[in-house]
Formats: C-alpha cells, structure tokens, sequence
C-alpha cells in the first residue's frame, strides 16, 4: 500500500524513462555483439591474422549452415546432449540426497568428508583412464564422467543449504512439536531449496567442461569429437561452430535449472 | 488434576545459563512462584534482558533444563497444553498463509486437507479471510501477527503464550492490534501469558500485571487491574489507567540499569 502512494506521488518523468531501460540494456549488448563480430570480420578480411588461425563470423556461418543442412552436426548433437542431461540428471539424482543426508548427520559428514574432499582435488581428467577401464568407452563412462564433474557442486552447496534456515524456524517448529520428518520438510528442505538450486547451476557448467572432457579422450561423436577433429585437420570455422553450439547446450540447460528455480520462489518477493 | 483449576503453576522456577565455552553461569531467572486461573489474562513487564521470555520458553518446553516445578492444565487429549505467539518474522516464508496457521496441526499428524479445513475458522477469526493464498512478504507487518496468532490458536491450546507479539509494528498498528487482540481473547476464551515491555499495552490487555526485576528476574509484584471490560482504546487515557501505569513505571524504574546489556 506505500509503495502505491509513492506511485502516485511521482514526478510524471521517471515512469517513462524506466520504461526505456530493459531496450537500453537490448541497444547496449546487440552493440557490444555487432562490434566485436565487425572487427573480427574486418581483420579477417583484411588479412590482418590467417584465416586457418582466426577464421571469421561469416566463414563459421558458412559451415554452420553447411553442417546443419547436409545433417553432419546432429548426431553429435544428439550424443552431447544425451550425454550432458543424463550426466547432470544423475549428478542432481544423486548429488541432493547426498548433500542433505551429509548435512543432516554429523557422523556420516565425518565419515564421508576426507573422501569427498580427496575426491573433489582430483581432477577428473586424471580419473578419466581409469573410468574408461572400468565402465569401457561407450556411453556409460561418458555419462559417468559427466557425473563425476557435475556432483561436487552439488553436494556441497546442498551440504550449506541444510544449516541455512535461520535458528528461529527451528525453534517455532519445536514449539508446535513438530517430529524430525516435519521439521525436515517444513523448515531444512524449503531453506535449503536456493541453495540447491544454485548447486544446480553451478552444476551445469561442469557437466559441459564433463562432457568435453569425456569426447576429448574416447570417442567417435559428439560436439568435443567435432571440435577435436576438426582441429586436427585445420577446419578452424567448424571448431567454432562446435564452441558455439556448447555454449548454446550450457545456456539451454542453465534456462531449464532457471525455470525451475522461479516455480520454487513463488514465496520470495521478485527481485528488481 | 494436578492444577486445581489453574491453568498454569510455576513453583520455584528458576533457570541458569551456562556459557558453553567459557563455562560461566548466568542466572537468567530466580524463584518463580507463579499460579494462573483458566481465562485469565495474564502480563509480564521488565526491564530489557530481565529474563521475561526466558520463563516463556520454559513454559513452552523450549528449555528442558529449568530447576523447580511447571504444571500446565491438559484436560484433553486432543489439543495442546501451550501454544506460543512469537514475535515478528515467525511465520514460514516458504508457506502460505494456510499452511502456516494449519502448521501446528500438521505437525500432529493431521493430514493437511483436515488441518487447512480446521484452519480456515481462525483465518476468519483473526480477519485474514482471503488472504489465506498469499504468501506471509504479501502482508503488513500487523497481518502477519494475526496469522501468527491464528496459528497458535488453531492448536486449541489451553494456555496462549505470546512473546512481545506486537514489539515490532509501528505504534498506530500495534494499538488496533492491541483491540483486536482483546476482541479474538473474549471470542476465543484462552488463558493468556503475555510478555511484553510496554506498560500501557500490559496494563490495557492483562487482568493481572506481573513485575519483574532486572536480572536475575524474580517476581517484585502482582497488580490486579480491575479496569471494566470490554475494554476501549481510549481506556488509556483515563485517570485509573495512567494510575496504574505510574504505579508499575516506579517499580520498574529503580530497575533499569544502563550498563545491563539486553539478553533477550
């Protein structure tokens, strides 16, 4: 009800040029976007840097339209994509449960800590070898290292959720003697909920770094196996092709974790 | 019936606080002797950090490890012997306000369909109808306290404790409240413990104002206010109320140290 007051209160100027400012913010990053591409054109054609080196928007347009219409990109496609949401999927499957049970159980924290930890310093790329001896070098380690990348942020940032809802909820819970599976829904699980969701987020990226990791060192498809191969033989506007179309996968998924965050902060008044 | 008719009797309550690291002991509360009659509206002024709502936590069970002797009338099994009304920012962000005042029932085991069908009379009660889909950031300060105070009372307690429900609304709010508070008491018809620092807001509600020393807290008087009811806003400024309100402002001056930092 103030900030109605207010409203009606103000200056008839300002409405308008808040109304202006989401377009400014469009005005501002399609010209960040259409300088860069302009110069990096301009030098191409000029000559400035070879083209096998540096290639050139439109040259990458080229064998984008190339490869999407004669079909060469979408198996590879359709195997990082697979890859990635099963991957991050299993991780989110798996990774939550997890965090909230090392969360809520001192013991099983102490057990499990020095592992993750050990784990987690690790690089995955060096695990890589001896995943593809286990599991093999089709789609089950790929997901598999997929997983490996993207579960640590999850776990963790999960694990910080559990301790975040203010030490007052817990005690209006015990005062209405609320059973530990009570407090569990009606108080750690709804505070931990943005804390997830950013483990989430987090998580997607990581599982793109995983899926590269994974095509990179075993395979004969997929968006890394095109980047890989297409390095090799100097198809430099391809290799950019393929960088794009990652980023394209890492924003689509990020969107899909946004979406979901928003149906979960109905509660929370809209920031902005 | 151990109560004999009081709804609550406190016999030497006393609590001490130990610092968990260094070990120091602080005695919060001293020797309560205490007894309230069912339907009595009961207050408890003090000085800040005098242990006014330490004695309502262990009222309310939140602190198990009193020493003396607390017996809360249950004449039924159904219903709770005590419910509290916190203070501010105590409802559930992430709930409705549906699901909050149907949250103690919840907690008993009550399916939610059953609970939210219970609830619903108190939204009505508190004046909240229509507002039960919103979220608690979608109402006003004073809105939320009402659902606050609907939710301890959909627990049928037989005891209402309220912990300084009113401290943070601004003071316009805080009076209407004051009168609504009264309005639901007649309608609801619930024995009230009541803490607050505010002396016209004890002395406006209360049947019975209880006076508390600076720490460690102990018992320094029990003034009936026989004021007529139902009681009006402007009841505060009649001559037996600014009385009264001299009266239990001169106990409690001599109490008020500065350098007593609040504890509570």
């Amino acid at each position: 009800m103030t900030t109605e007051s207010v409203a009606h209160r103000a200056p008839p100027n300002p409405p308008s040029t808040a109304r202006w400012r989401p377009s400014e913010r469009l005005v501002f990053g399609l010209l960040g976007f259409v300088v860069v591409l302009s110069v990096w054109e301009a030098v191409s054609v000029l000559g400035l840097v070879k083209k096998v080196v540096l290639s050139s928007p439109t040259l990458i347009l080229n064998a984008a339209i190339k490869d999407i219409s004669n079909g060469v990109i979408w198996p590879h496609l359709q195997a990082s994509g697979t890859e990635y949401v099963l991957g991050f999927l299993a991780a989110l499957v798996v990774g939550v449960p997890v965090g909230l049970a090392i969360g809520l159980f001192r013991r099983l924290n102490y057990l499990l800590d020095p592992w993750l930890s050990a784990i987690y310093a690790t690089p995955t790329v060096a695990l890589a070898p001896l995943i593809i001896i286990i599991l093999g070098i089709g789609l089950e380690a790929k997901v598999f290292i997929v997983f490996l990348e993207a579960i640590f942020v999850i776990v963790v940032s999960t694990m910080a959720g559990v301790h975040a809802a203010d030490a007052h909820f817990h005690d209006i819970a015990e005062s209405f003697r609320a059973s530990r599976w009570m407090r569990f829904r009606s108080v750690v699980l709804p505070a931990s909920v943005p804390y997830i969701l950013t483990g989430a987020r987090l998580g997607t990226g990581r599982a793109l770094v995983g899926v590269v990791i994974a095509e990179f060192l075993a395979s004969n498809g997929g968006i890394g196996f095109y980047i890989l191969l297409n390095g090799s033989i100097l198809q430099t506007a391809r290799v950019y092709f393929g960088i794009v179309l990652l980023g394209i996968l890492g924003v689509a998924l990020g969107e899909f974790v946004r979406v979901i965050e928003r149906r979960f902060d109905r509660w929370r008044p809209a920031i902005r | 019936m151990t109560t004999g008719g009081m709804a609550l009797r406190a016999r030497g309550v006393q609590f001490t606080y130990i610092d968990p690291t260094t070990h120091d002991r602080l005695v919060a509360i001293e020797h309560i002797d205490l007894e309230i009659p069912e339907g009595q509206f009961v207050s408890i002024v003090g000085p800040s950090g005098c242990g006014k709502s330490t004695f309502l936590k262990i009222v309310n069970g939140l602190l198990p490890d009193y020493q003396g002797e607390i017996e809360v009338l249950q004449r039924r099994s159904e219903g709770s012997a005590h419910a509290m009304v916190f203070q501010d920012a105590a409802l559930f962000p992430w709930f409705s306000i549906l699901a909050n005042v149907a949250y103690g029932l919840r907690c008993r085991g009550i399916p939610s369909k059953v609970a939210n069908e219970r609830a619903m009379p108190f939204i009505r009660m508190v004046g909240l109808e229509g507002f039960e889909a919103k979220y608690p950031y979608q109402l006003s300060g004073g809105m939320q306290q009402r659902a606050n105070l609907a939710r301890a009372l959909t627990v049928d307690p037989e005891i209402l404790l309220m912990d300084e429900p009113f401290a943070a609304l601004d003071a316009q709010t805080r009076e209407l409240m004051q009168a609504e508070l009264l309005r639901i008491w007649a309608e609801a018809r619930k024995t009230v413990l009541f803490i607050t620092h505010q002396i016209d807001e004890a002395i406006y509600l209360s049947d019975r104002v209880l006076v508390m020393s600076a720490r460690p807290g102990r018992l320094l008087a029990d003034i009936p206010i026989d004021l007529p009811r139902p009681r009006e806003l402007r009841i505060k400024r009649t001559p037996g109320f600014t009385a009264l309100a001299d009266q239990i402002w001169e106990l409690i001056t001599p109490q008020i140290r500065p350098d007593v930092p609040a504890a509570d």
